[in-house]
């Protein structure tokens, strides 16, 4: 079965985790922080630009993260960089949440982790690699107006409603390109 | 078997971290029940971690906040007992006759029987789990198997999502994991199915707007069945 490339610097840093799981290895911890801190830093100035003190709390709170739940970590069921993204995205809602004029108990961490897949099968494990690497490989072909909406709602953290305003496009020209490029990526096929 | 799903950009938004609490609130207890969804979600967040990667990196020296990170690192470790503690805790949802959603336990604490429901007719009760300041209304309905609920116009959105039970209204049937996204023009007349109560979670935008369909649904009922207007 054809498998997606795993570089070796991914690989490096599934073997960091393992080793802050079984060792609290803290020199593993530190190749993480450099990796991680400076991407979940850009993810955070790119909803709100300037907020640098926000930014280093969000990373700080990542990396407590990761070396707290290290050992809940499976590789079979998602790429690092995927199990990353979603605590970056999870921090930035708490974040947010808490400090922002109307602030809301709603709890994030019941929201998402329910997502998360159990059951590790090789099959299952082969065809997330495999759409892993079309996703990469598309993305990289897609069209501008197409990844600068998604850079909106992902980065940024806006809906489609406010891309679209900030854009000055009608919302179906917003709702257009996200289905449009998310064809491509295959990861959307309409029901 | 679930016919209706959260659109795909409200999955977009929800795997982005973009949609409001309260919508996501709803598709996580969708989510729950939905394969499809859940798979169609994987991949959304594949391609968020793409996004996040080439984000690009500021050239601040972090060096810093490095430091600092480290120093403290001790406070902020769990003890093992502590994480074993954490990692338990999801699975006690069981009580009473009904599995109460992971999504909803932070509201739900023990069973739909002890929440405290406002009894609008002899079938049909609310419960309001929480109110967001300027933002969304969030409550379960429960209406007694081959009721009727009230006519009702929204004048914003409304997401319901059947926990227990069915219903149907002109457009279809609704049964568990159903997630149905209403707009303010739709006019709809929900009658619950006959084998069972129907427990749906709802959420309103706006809380004024809520207050417009509330009121003019509670009123003439509350009046009625208020203790204190009997009098």
């Amino acid at each position: 079965m054809e498998r997606a490339t795993i570089l070796p610097a991914e690989e490096q840093r599934v073997t960091d985790m393992q080793s802050i799981a079984q060792h609290r290895d803290q020199a593993a911890l530190a190749r993480l922080f450099d990796h991680y801190v400076p991407r979940v830093r850009s993810f955070c100035l790119a909803a709100q630009p300037g907020a640098n003190i926000m930014a280093d709390d969000i990373a700080q709170e990542v990396m407590i993260r990761i070396w707290n739940k290290a050992h809940t970590y499976k590789p079979e069921s998602a790429s690092l960089n995927t199990w990353v993204f979603t605590l970056a995205r999870n921090a930035r809602i708490d974040y947010l949440r808490k400090n922002s004029r109307h602030q809301s108990d709603i709890d994030p961490e019941y929201l998402w982790r329910n997502v998360v897949d159990e059951n590790a099968d090789p099959f299952k494990d082969a065809q997330q690699k495999r759409d892993q690497e079309r996703i990469q490989q598309g993305l990289d072909k897609l069209p501008s107006d197409q990844k600068q909406v998604l850079a909106k709602v992902y980065l940024e953290g806006k809906t489609h409603k406010e891309a679209a305003e900030e854009l000055s496009l009608p919302l179906g020209t917003i709702k257009s390109r996200v289905r449009l490029a998310l064809h491509k990526l295959t990861i959307y096929v309409k029901r | 078997m679930i016919h209706y799903h959260p659109s795909i950009e409200t999955l977009t938004d929800y795997a982005a971290g973009s949609l409001p609490l309260a919508h996501s609130l709803c598709v996580s207890t969708h989510v729950e029940h939905c394969q499809e969804c859940q798979q169609q979600i994987r991949k959304l967040e594949m391609l968020g971690s793409h996004l996040f990667d080439q984000a690009g990196t500021h050239s601040r020296q972090l060096n810093h906040l490095k430091d600092r990170f480290f120093t403290q690192l001790e406070e902020h470790t769990l003890e093992e007992n502590d994480i074993e503690k954490h990692a338990q805790e999801p699975n006690s949802n069981h009580w009473g006759d009904y599995n109460i959603p992971s999504s909803l336990r932070q509201f739900i604490t023990k069973s739909y029987d002890d929440l405290t429901w406002l009894r609008l007719s002899p079938s049909f009760k609310i419960a309001t789990l929480y109110n967001e300041e300027g933002g969304a209304q969030i409550a379960l309905t429960r209406v007694k198997a081959g009721a009727h609920m009230p006519t009702h116009t929204h004048t914003g959105n409304e997401i319901t999502l059947v926990l227990e039970g069915a219903f149907s209204d002109e457009s279809g049937v609704y049964r568990q994991g159903d997630f149905i996204n209403r707009d303010a023009s739709h006019k709809h007349k929900p009658i619950v199915t006959k084998d069972a109560e129907c427990i749906c979670l709802t959420v309103l935008d706006a809380p004024i707007e809520f207050t417009g369909w509330f009121a003019r649904l509670l009123n003439p009922i509350i009046r009625r069945y208020h203790p204190y207007s009997r009098a």
